[in-house]
């Protein structure tokens, strides 16, 4: 079961948390900030997985944003970290269609240039949209949808509303 | 750009996270979210404020939020935004409160309501928001308010909507599994959906369950192989691939219910071996999806019923994991291989280098799972080399939680497969100088036994050698700086023990060290505690074997550093090394015997040899035993307010034991737990009773709650002065007794009302001592100051064992003994009740005494209660026997129970010889009598109750 999804910037700041077990607000912020410890200076070539107290976080980086999803420690590893990937895609799906922009979490500098924002800052703009994609994506602290398809429609529809 | 795709977010907003983007430091950061937090405060607030606008400064609140600022003004305008009826600022606000609350926040009673409308809403869009709120806002309490909705919305036409109610019903079944107990069979209906989003969906619940309860869902295993099937065979929707795998979440969950269906089933497992070999040949292993679900397959396969074929399947699989450049494919190849050597412990070996390089990775994650991995398949021939690797590890890390794990397996393996004792020794002296601190005291308290016992063969020459290897480590490296309080306290032990034993060192030389460390270390009690036990040990073994002793000048200052010590339980150790001087040889033996740590002790917990004194008591017209339970109400009551008068600092603890002394048996039990099983079958109730009385001087120096539970009933003893000077001389005696006494959980139930019996009566004696009784006592004095001795020592006995789980060496050694103090119980009574009686004493050997108790209980018992005792001892015998084997087995005790039954033993004697003057003066004054009770109680388990308070 997931536990929780951060995402954060290189720096630590928190730019979307979701957590799927009741946990006092100091209690996250402290997570967030163990989390971002353990991942921020690890070498690439390490693996994408890390002990964290009883669990183990799950993390990948795209530009200057970690993925982390903390899991069971039964659970399997490299299935979530595919996870976090679909989630990317997805988003890159949703953001490059509905903003006409290239891609949200590029993995171009093309953001860095744009407007001044920094990918993460345009995670902050999108938070709405993001949540809502999670939601689509999981529930309850499982994988809810893996088709990429389904969620990208069900996105479309709610879209239509705007 | 910001505004693009109809966001609509403000210039306001997109100034915003700009200007925190580019603040500079964590103050100017917050100045900037505090003057956002007072704008959103006012705009929220003002009723003009337009709707359109208002979801807009919910998102703001998010962010505030998510940058740690408190937004929980704002949390109600969210809870609004739900109820409205436009969808979007419905989304909105249901999205909010499903991050800003948890499922126990007050305001979720405000959205239940809206919750429960909106379930029922015609547009799914609604009902799916509701849902998600559902998921994670509904709480154990609210779940009946929407449960038949959301069941209801498992037949909804969308398949979305189905969906999430799997999920609720799956968080419902997590948070309160009864209140959708009746509901199970819908997961298995759902199976069957024709979307394979819900039939993915229900896996969830479907794997849970699972997991509570294998065999309900056997019947299942064919449709899971057939969905397994079909999935992996790509019928389902193109739109589930990723990266070219037909639906690789769905396999993956299916292949880890499978391989919990498959767990000791070879029927079960037969059926899956087929699509597992199939899944394993069609898996894509360039792609990370491919190698997850190979992966999981092999998790599958090593835990079904083996398959040959599979089996080699899956270790080619981990071949190539292993081969991998990629750090997650090996550390996924070195967990397989964990698995795997469970059922084929050769495969291993295929892998070595690959082994050693994950090892040798600076990747934290892959050499932690490397570790475990030769923790799992460690053996007497390559233990060296992976403890030594396992050691060197743990001296490079810093985290604590891991440092300790590490080390406890570190003396697991060295236990298991150590190939010699010198390297055992060596091994864990290393352990133990990086990591003593962090580890359990049960560790500890292991490598003591360890030593004690040996390796269990019947080898003695191996074990003295071992021993003397251990004593010659320990002296080496006892004078370095900063070693961990565990470790000392083992040395201590060890050299109290065996430093002398094969008489390569001698006396002075041992005790010199260990007064060393005594002095290295003046803030640690309890090492200083196990060094000064040591070091009686080593007088003890000295005097007994005949030998001149003299006290060496520093060890005589440390004895008297201690005997002004803040810790009753140094203060009493002190004592009893200073008594031991004025025993002679054979008495010295008794009480500390040579290499007595695997000894077992009986005890005689119904105190049959007493049935002949209490008939006689009750016939010279006392009274006959009370209940407990009556006793407390009032006779206790009023004995303790004659008691408070004399002793007034002891006053307040022993009155809430008194008051209650039922509840001071879970306090007695609970340490005695935590510490070792064994000792803890022993009745508290009974303990109490008996043990207060020695207990509560020591008690009221610690003024420890604990203490003064267990002092209820013995406290009116102690109060006098006759029985404090008595006291002593038993205690030694006492503690073995004590020890017995707490093994034999079986007996007591019967015992329990002899005990009473008998300790009501001396009570009652004190008050109205008739002549006749006096002569009892006197006759049976010896005895009886032993049994209260035993009864206290008991009572400390378990304390320590509570504390230090030294339980172990206690029981052991005191088993003649114990024995005989259960004869001696009644005379206890009698010596409280008058000074004459203590005189009286001297006259009686108590070195007779002694050495009845070590022959045998039976025989002393015909002197006190006559034929009873024989008859009830024999059966109680049989469950002691059983009792105090298993205690003996599980636990030695290191220092704290040595000392005590040894201390005990010596200090009785003490006792005796001061008892005289004491026993006056100790009524009259406080401080006597504290001091005469820390020297009778003296033991262990008071102080270390100091010392661990």
């Amino acid at each position: 079961m997931i536990r929780f999804i951060l995402l954060q910037n290189r720096q630590g700041k928190t730019r979307l948390a979701k957590y799927y077990i009741p946990l006092e607000e100091s209690e996250k912020h402290k997570v967030e900030y163990e989390v971002h410890r353990l991942v921020v200076n690890r070498d690439p070539k390490f693996t994408n997985f890390v002990e964290f107290r009883t669990h183990k976080v799950i993390y990948r980086r795209y530009a200057g944003l970690f993925f982390s999803l903390c899991v069971d420690i039964t659970d399997n590893e490299l299935a979530y970290l595919e996870s976090i990937h679909l989630f990317v895609e997805i988003l890159d799906h949703f953001f490059s269609n509905v903003c006409e922009l290239d891609l949200v979490f590029n993995f171009h500098k093309l953001w860095l240039w744009f407007a001044g924002f920094s990918p993460d800052e345009y995670a902050v703009l999108y938070t709405v949209q993001v949540y809502l994609i999670l939601d689509e994506f999981i529930l309850a602290g499982e994988l809810q949808e893996t088709s990429k398809k389904a969620i990208i429609e069900r996105m479309g529809e709610l879209e239509k509303l705007d | 750009m910001g505004s693009q795709g109809g966001f609509g977010q403000s210039k306001e907003f997109l100034d915003l996270i700009k200007s925190i983007g580019e603040s500079r430091s964590k103050a100017e950061e917050d100045r900037i979210v505090l003057r956002e937090v007072e704008t959103l405060k006012l705009r929220l607030n003002d009723p003009n404020t337009p709707k359109y606008k208002l979801k807009e400064y919910i998102i703001r609140l998010l962010y505030v939020e998510m940058l740690g600022h408190d937004a929980s003004f704002g949390y109600i305008h969210a809870v609004k935004m739900t109820h409205d009826e436009n969808l979007l600022l419905k989304r909105s606000g249901y999205l909010a409160v499903t991050l800003f609350l948890n499922e126990d926040h007050d305001l979720i009673i405000l959205i239940v309501n809206t919750i429960q409308k909106d379930l029922k809403s015609d547009n799914y869009l609604v009902v799916c928001a509701a849902l998600n709120a559902v998921c994670r806002l509904i709480n154990e309490e609210t779940i009946p308010a929407v449960l038949p909705q959301v069941v209801e919305l498992l037949g909804h036409q969308k398949e979305a909507v189905r969906k999430k109610a799997v999920m609720a019903l799956h968080r419902f079944s997590q948070k309160a599994p009864g209140s959708v107990s009746h509901l199970i069979s819908n997961f298995r209906k759902k199976l069957c959906d024709n979307d394979p989003g819900v039939m993915g969906a229900a896996l969830c619940p479907l794997f849970d369950l699972i997991a509570a309860d294998v065999d309900k869902y056997k019947d299942l295993v064919v449709s899971f192989v057939n969905i397994l099937k079909q999935v992996a065979e790509r019928r389902l929707p193109k739109s589930y691939d990723y990266h070219q795998m037909p639906a690789p979440f769905i396999q993956i969950k299916l292949l880890k219910i499978l391989s919990l269906l498959g767990i000791d089933d070879k029927k079960a497992s037969e059926q899956m071996y087929t699509i597992l070999g199939d899944i394993m040949r069609k898996c894509d292993s360039t792609s990370n999806i491919g190698n997850a679900i190979l992966y999981e397959s092999i998790c599958c396969i090593s835990s079904l019923h083996p398959n040959p074929k599979l089996l080699e399947a899956a270790a080619d699989a981990i071949a190539k994991f292993l081969k991998s450049d990629s750090n997650n494919l090996k550390y996924l190849g070195i967990d397989a291989l964990t698995r795997l050597i469970k059922i084929n412990p050769e495969i291993a070996e295929q892998h070595q280098l690959a082994v050693i390089d994950c090892l040798e990775d600076p990747d934290d994650t892959l050499k932690r799972k490397t570790f475990n991995l030769l923790y799992k398949m460690t053996k007497s021939s390559n233990v060296e080399v992976i403890v030594d690797r396992m050691i060197e590890y743990m001296i490079s890390i810093n985290d604590s939680h891991y440092k300790t794990e590490i080390a406890s397996r570190c003396v697991e393996l060295g236990e298991q497969f150590a190939p010699s004792n010198q390297w055992f020794i060596q091994t864990m002296n290393k352990v133990f100088e990086h990591a003593g601190d962090l580890m359990n005291a049960k560790v500890a308290h292991n490598l003591m036994k360890l030593i004690a016992e040996g390796f269990g063969e019947d080898d003695d020459t191996a074990d003295s050698q071992l021993r003397s290897s251990a004593v010659e480590s320990y002296l080496r490296i006892m004078g370095e700086p900063k070693l961990p309080s565990a470790f000392l306290q083992v040395i201590c032990w060890v050299l109290g023990e065996y430093g002398i034993a094969d008489d390569k060192y001698s006396s002075s030389y041992i005790i010199g060290k260990l007064c060393d460390v005594a002095e290295a270390h003046p803030d640690d009690d309890k090492v200083k505690a196990y060094a000064v036990t040591g070091i009686m040990k080593i007088y003890s073994f000295e005097i007994a074997s005949g030998k001149h002793v003299d006290l060496l000048p520093e060890c005589q200052s440390l004895i008297e550093e201690m005997l002004a010590s803040h810790s009753t339980d140094l203060q009493q150790r002190a004592y009893e090394l200073q008594s031991i001087f004025t025993l002679d040889a054979q008495a010295v033996k008794k009480i500390m015997p040579m290499d007595s740590t695997c000894d077992d002790i009986e005890i005689d917990k119904n105190l049959s040899f007493l049935d002949g004194y209490v008939q006689q008591a009750i016939e010279n017209g006392a009274q006959p035993y009370i209940p407990e339970s009556e006793r407390l109400g009032i006779s206790s009551i009023s004995s303790f307010k004659s008691h408070d008068e004399h002793e007034p600092s002891t006053h307040a603890l022993r009155f809430e034991a008194y008051e209650l002394p039922k509840p001071s048996l879970p306090h007695n039990i609970p340490p005695v737990l935590a510490s070792s099983t064994e000792l803890v079958p022993v009745e508290p109730s009974y303990v109490a009773d008996i043990l207060h009385p020695t207990s509560a001087p020591s008690a009221s120096d610690a003024g420890s709650s604990e203490l003064k539970l267990r002092l209820d009933g013995v406290q009116k003893k102690w109060g006098r002065p006759t029985y404090s000077s008595p006291a002593p001389s038993s205690s030694s005696t006492n503690q073995v007794k004590v020890q017995n006494e707490t093994p034999r959980p079986d007996s007591a139930s019967s015992s329990k009302p002899t005990i009473h019996d008998t300790a009501y009566i001396s009570r009652k004696q004190q008050i109205e001592i008739s002549p006749e009784k006096q002569k009892l006592a006197a006759s049976l004095f010896g005895g009886s100051a032993k049994s209260e001795g035993r009864h206290l020592p008991s009572q400390k006995n378990l304390k320590t064992q509570n504390h230090t789980s030294d339980t172990y060496r206690s029981s052991k050694a005191p088993a003649p003994d114990t024995a005989v103090k259960t004869s001696q119980p009644p005379p206890d009574l009698l010596d409280m009740g008058e000074p004459s009686i203590a005189s009286s004493t001297p006259s009686v050997d108590p070195f007779k005494q002694f050495e009845g108790l070590f022959d045998f209980t039976q025989e002393t018992t015909p002197v006190s209660t006559g034929g009873v005792h024989g008859a009830t001892k024999d059966s109680d015998f049989t469950s002691l026997f059983a009792d105090m084997s298993l205690s003996a087995q599980s636990h030695i005790d290191p220092n704290p129970e040595p000392n005590g039954l040894r201390g005990n033993k010596v200090k009785p004697s003490g006792n005796q010889l001061n008892k005289g003057p004491n026993l006056k003066e100790s009524l009259e004054k406080d401080a006597l009598v504290r001091h005469v009770g820390v020297t009778p109680s003296g033991q262990n388990p008071i102080l270390f109750k100091d010392l661990l308070g």
